[in-house]
């Protein structure tokens, strides 16, 4: 199961118990899913750089979750259609980093072959150089 | 004639190969920010020295970070 990350902005006007009863639902539904949170960040209430919906507020929290691919779609569905979500981002971390490593090591081959192709060549010349004499 | 300018130039260096960060999180807004001046733009390799590699995913998070409202599309 892949490790997703998700940030979301909610309306920072909104009360204490109304936000709580939002990621309740919001949790309940990635529970559904299969999914488990691995790790919560809330920044709580901050300045936007730019006004969202006549707002200069917002309610920031980050979740990160392991949930099979499935569980995006419903989550995604719920966060559009709320009014109470400024925006949300939805990452996959592990194709993130993957697709990091695997640049690494495809560099890491490349290096490798090139030192091999120039270790042949001098291999060849020096061989050239012992049949000439 | 004029006077010719001396001056040392510093060697540029890309922070992110120096320190082996692989993956740049759009939330890690202390590391962000200086790539982005006031103006709100994205700081070019030929100032910053960073290895187009790791612009490429700088550019990434700063565009995520820009839709979360964390930085400004346009700056003072």
């Amino acid at each position: 199961m892949p490790l997703y990350e998700i940030g979301i902005i909610l309306n920072a006007q909104l009360d204490e118990q109304e936000r709580e009863g939002f990621l309740g639902e919001l949790k309940e539904l990635l529970a559904k899913e299969g999914a488990t949170i691995a790790k919560e960040d809330v920044w709580g209430k901050r300045t936007l750089a730019y006004e969202i919906k006549h707002m200069r507020e917002g309610y920031y929290i980050f979740w990160q979750y392991e949930a099979p691919g499935t569980a995006v779609r419903p989550l995604e569905t719920k966060l559009k259609l709320s009014d109470q979500v400024l925006r949300f981002l939805h990452l996959n971390l592990d194709r993130e980093t993957q697709r990091a490593k695997k640049m690494a090591r495809v560099r890491a081959e490349q290096k490798a072959a090139k030192k091999a192709h120039k270790a042949s060549k001098a291999e060849a010349a020096a061989a050239a150089a012992a049949a000439g004499e | 004639m004029s006077k010719k300018k001396y001056y040392v130039k510093r060697k540029k260096t890309c922070k992110f190969t120096a320190e082996g960060i692989e993956y740049i999180d759009y939330k890690d807004l202390d590391l962000i920010r200086q790539y982005v001046p006031v103006s709100g733009k994205i700081l070019p390799r030929r100032v910053s020295g960073t290895n187009p590699i790791y612009q490429r995913k700088l550019t990434r998070a700063i565009k995520r970070a820009r839709l979360m409202a964390l930085l400004p599309f346009l700056g003072d």
